[in-house]
């Protein structure tokens, strides 16, 4: 690396990196100071109640035939009942635990292995990094739909592999970008000063490298949890989940089976759908402050009102 | 004896930060005559290239004015509405940057952005863009061969000398540099200064030239301002400076620099650092640094007071009678 | 690869230097993978620093002087030559274990203070791995005892052992960079341009201490700058650089009061004290070269003013003018006409 002359400059007026913490305190500062971020929390922070307290809110138990089958909304059932007469409210309710432990699950995973393929691949570079940027984009290539047929004649339609199919099928979405930072820090002076004092790849890139990009990382985790939720329901919508376990995606699928839409109580079809479209609203909209931490030329400009004596 | 040419008065600047408001320029004053160098000197967030900013309106949120005057021609600088300032802009004063690889556009050759330049001021017709693109470009000392050329294509110290040659395709009055030398090496520095002063003398423009770098002034400037923490230590013809430092600040930083040609001693440099302008301290922002520290200086701020040609910003020479106007 | 006789044994009255280079190149490819350009960083090129020594590495930008201090820090490789530390050479470093041993001997101080420490670790991370990788002998709490040491040793309270880089000034993460390096308790520091960055009122404090670390520590330095006036200041000897070639060294004063080398000449004439008046005395307008395929010959010679026909054919080697060594034909008084320059030319640096 040749001197450039304008690292001469002695930094005139240059304040010092507040940027660059990732203290915890400042990103909930940031996430408070934001109102869609507080509004996302809000949302997630419900869900995440009734997912641990589903008894204290669901009127009835999910499983039980506790009215007329396919009835509509009423004071009993607020959503009115399944086709076999189960309250639609009570599993909305009850569903919310396990959708919500797969996406989270899945989208840790992936984000996990996405960063280290990602950057490793920047760090190491050479013929470690083709190989990885070839394995990254095969499997972004790879058409999901006809996999998951496939895969879903060998593996036990369930929660497991509902799990490892959407790893294996979303891993590869962020590993690029990260992939991208980590080739913009690679040549940062702590990054030279570790290397230069002896420090091991593997080292660099857990202990220097990773704990700068929390922020990007909990972004990256955020933007795929917004995916999971989606493409989980997804998937089971077309019968590759088990559609006896009680998770929104397989409430559509049985109420397509029913065809509940045309001919039965139609809130069995939309509650589901409008909760995975509310709890992905809610990772989308936290997702927001960081993107606002990582990019600070999308934060609002904060001005203060005060008397002045001109203009 | 002409009018100044700018005249700034008790101008003041802040930044607005979530933490704190940070007073980057605090009550300064001074005038630059036509024709005249003006050399402001000072280290890093003692606010000098704020005031250059302030001075050319080209502060963005979140710095503001917040208050004083700035006077140029006769015009209220910060009061000016746009259409009046885009008028001025350029045609009388033009301002050239530190890096010229952030100011130059990347994606356009050289002769566009000269073109852009002139026709967003006034110039139509394509002869007199060329004419007067070539004009300044040899002015500055490049072939007017590089008209074509982009950015990247040419060295530092070209691409500064294009910066330089766009801020005078108008002949301005004043001419505003900001650090314009720092980001070269060192031969290219003095050639580059010599070239601006050359250009000066022919062409009678006014400068305003700010530098952390004392020694790129001190052979090229008529008057000096030394900076520190947003305040004026102290203003003097540019001799004075040198031989006589009255401030203790400014004579720390004639002593800080290690001589090439005379005898070795030992450097004292100034020990601390400078100030957080969100929270300055009290009295004389140098007391808690200054070598001659007096009692009265931490609760006393000390206002600019006259010492022969000099005006400087300390206690030591506070008395009644010798309060700068 | 045959090399003339090294010009720094001669001055070697007791054997070995701490570290010495023989024709130390490093190439760059430009480009992708199929580019035929080749930037010549450095070439041939041949330093020593002995015990207890500033050696001040002199050069504007391109010159060539932070590759050389990374070259000898390891963090890159030599294309060509070799680097003899306490006579044996790197190359034969080859378990993790040997070249561990070396980074414990010879530490880095980077240019940036602004960029150099990881904003997310406090400034004791450096200091304490240091200590852990290359002093694994001290215990827990002898290491924290040490970790105090070096920053006492640079000035810092050991209460800023906990502070975050933002929470430093430039001058002082400048000092950690420094205690950084002392952790490993080095034998030679390679300090890259470690006042650039900072305030002038701040660098004397730094040189200052940089001169202590020589006397009272005794370690030596290699102190990589552009600034002659900081290198006179604090070094014992100065070794001037240009394009990627050495083109004169000697003791401090003799290059600085009466300089041979055009180049050498052409940065004292620009080097301007704030109360020196004097008139310039060259008018060279030129920037330093990247030197990219470059062909044989000085690389000066374009901005020389007393080029002659032969410094466009023959590269100059470095020969002694009194305690100086200069790499020039003219200065050398090598001014004799090449017989042949095509065919059966004298020896050059292949």
């Amino acid at each position: 690396m040749a001197t450039d002359a304008a690292s001469n400059v002695a930094i005139a007026e240059r304040p010092p990196d507040t940027e660059e913490r990732a203290e915890p305190r400042r990103l909930v500062r940031a996430v408070l100071g934001n109102r869609k971020a507080v509004v996302g929390a809000v949302i997630l922070l419900v869900m995440v109640f009734v997912a641990v307290f589903p008894g204290l809110i669901a009127p009835h138990d999910p499983q039980a035939t506790v009215g007329p089958p396919n009835a509509s909304p009423s004071s009993a059932y607020l959503l009115g009942t399944t086709q076999l007469g189960q309250d639609v409210l009570s599993q909305l309710i009850w569903s919310t635990r396990l959708t919500l432990w797969v996406t989270l699950v899945v989208s840790v995973i992936a984000t996990f292995i996405s960063m280290i393929i990602g950057v490793t691949a920047a760090y190491i570079g050479g013929v470690t990094d083709r190989v990885l940027t070839v394995l990254i984009d095969v499997f972004l290539i790879i058409p999901v739909l006809p996999l998951l047929i496939l895969l879903s004649a060998y593996l036990a339609p369930g929660t497991t592999s509902l799990i490892i199919v959407l790893t294996i099928t979303s891993w590869a979405f962020q590993a690029r970008q990260l992939r991208s930072q980590g080739l913009s820090v690679r040549n940062r002076d702590f990054l030279v000063a570790a290397r230069a004092r002896g420090e091991r790849p593997m080292y660099i890139i857990l202990v220097e490298i990773v704990p700068t990009m929390t922020s990007l990382l909990a972004a990256s985790f955020l933007a795929l949890a917004v995916f999971e939720v989606g493409f989980a329901a997804s998937l089971q919508f077309l019968g590759l989940g088990n559609a006896s376990q009680l998770m929104w995606g397989t409430m559509l699928y049985n109420a397509q089976q029913a065809a509940a839409l045309e001919s039965g109580n139609a809130w069995w079809a939309l509650a589901p759908g409008l909760a995975v479209a509310l709890m992905g609203a809610g990772f989308a909209l936290v997702n927001y402050a960081f993107d606002e931490i990582g990019n600070p030329a999308l934060r609002p400009v904060r001005r203060r009102r005060r008397g002045r004596p001109s203009t | 004896m002409a009018d100044p040419l700018l005249e700034v008065t008790d101008l003041s600047i802040e930044y607005l930060t979530d933490r704190a408001d940070v007073h980057a320029v605090d009550r300064v004053s001074f005038t630059v005559d036509p024709g005249e160098f003006l050399g402001i000197v000072g280290e890093s967030g003692c606010g000098k290239s704020t005031l250059l900013f302030g001075a050319a309106q080209l502060l963005s949120p979140p710095g503001a004015v917040a208050g004083g005057t700035v006077i140029f021609r006769g015009h209220d600088m910060v009061r000016i509405n746009r259409n009046e300032l885009q008028h001025m802009r350029w045609r009388d004063y033009s301002v050239v940057m530190q890096s010229a690889m952030n100011a130059l556009n990347p994606m356009k050759s050289i002769g566009a952005q000269f073109k852009d330049t002139l026709q967003a001021h006034g110039t139509a017709s394509r002869a007199e863009i060329e004419q007067r693109s070539a004009e300044v470009l040899s002015l500055v000392g490049i072939d007017a061969a590089h008209l074509d050329s982009y950015p990247h294509q040419l060295s530092g110290g070209m691409r500064q000398r294009a910066m330089i040659a766009m801020a005078l395709l108008f002949t301005p009055q004043l001419v505003m540099m900001d650090e314009p030398t720092s980001a070269l090496d060192v031969v290219a520095q003095r050639s580059l200064m010599s070239k601006i002063k050359d250009l000066q003398r022919s062409l009678g423009f006014a400068v305003i030239f700010v530098t952390h770098d004392m020694s790129v002034v001190s052979r090229y400037s008529d008057r000096v301002i030394v900076m520190y923490a947003g305040q004026i230590a102290e203003a003097a013809p540019t001799d004075a400076i040198f031989e006589r430092p009255q401030h203790p600040y400014t004579r720390g930083l004639m002593d800080a620099f290690p001589s090439i040609r005379g005898p070795r001693r030992t450097l004292a440099g100034i020990p601390g650092s400078p100030p957080d302008l969100a929270r300055p301290p009290s009295g004389c922002r140098f007391h808690p640094r200054c070598p001659d520290v007096m009692p009265q200086c931490v609760s006393r701020a000390p206002e600019l007071y006259n010492v022969g040609d000099a005006s400087v910003r300390c206690l030591l020479y506070a008395e009644p009678a010798k309060e700068a106007v | 690869m045959a090399t003339p006789a090294n010009p720094h044994d001669r001055s070697r009255a007791n054997g070995e230097p701490l570290i010495r280079t023989v024709d130390l190149t490093r190439h760059f490819r430009l480009g992708g993978m199929f580019s035929k350009q080749v930037l010549h960083a450095v070439d041939d090129f041949n330093i020593a620093v002995d015990e207890r020594e500033i050696v001040a590495l002199v050069g504007e930008s391109g010159s060539g002087k932070s590759t050389v201090a990374r070259l000898l820090a390891r963090i890159y490789r030599p294309t060509g030559g070799e680097i003899y530390y306490r006579g044996r050479p790197l190359r034969s470093l080859r378990s993790r274990k040997d070249v561990l041993a070396y980074r414990g001997e010879v530490a880095i101080v980077l240019q940036d203070p602004f960029s150099a420490f990881n904003p997310v670790h406090r400034v004791s991370h450096g200091v304490m791995r240091n200590i852990a990788l290359h002093r694994s002998d001290l215990s827990r709490a002898e290491r924290h005892t040490e970790a105090e040491r070096v920053f006492d040793s640079v000035g810092l309270s050991p209460k800023m052992l906990n502070r975050f880089p933002y929470e430093m000034s430039g001058g002082e993460r400048q000092r950690v960079g420094f205690a950084q390096a002392l952790a490993v308790r080095p034998n030679l520091i390679l300090a890259d341009e470690p006042v650039s960055m900072l305030d002038v009122s701040i660098r004397a404090g730094v040189l200052n201490m940089m001169g202590n670390l020589r006397d009272e520590e005794g370690v030596s330095l290699l102190y990589i700058t552009h600034d002659l006036a900081s290198a006179r200041y604090v070094a014992d000897r100065i070794v001037v650089m240009y394009a990627g070639h050495l083109v004169e060294e000697g003791p401090t004063e003799t290059v600085l009061s009466d300089p041979k080398h055009p180049y050498t000449q052409l940065l004292l004439s620009a080097v301007a004290d704030p109360r020196d008046k004097e008139e310039d005395i060259s008018a060279d307008t030129g920037e330093p070269p990247r030197v990219i395929n470059p062909s044989e010959g000085c690389r000066f010679r374009w901005r020389c003013p007393c080029a002659i026909e032969k410094c466009a054919q023959i590269t100059p080697h470095l020969k002694p003018i009194g305690p100086t060594l200069v790499a020039c034909h003219v200065a050398t008084g090598d001014t004799a006409a090449v017989p042949d320059p095509a065919g059966t030319a004298p020896v050059t640096n292949r």
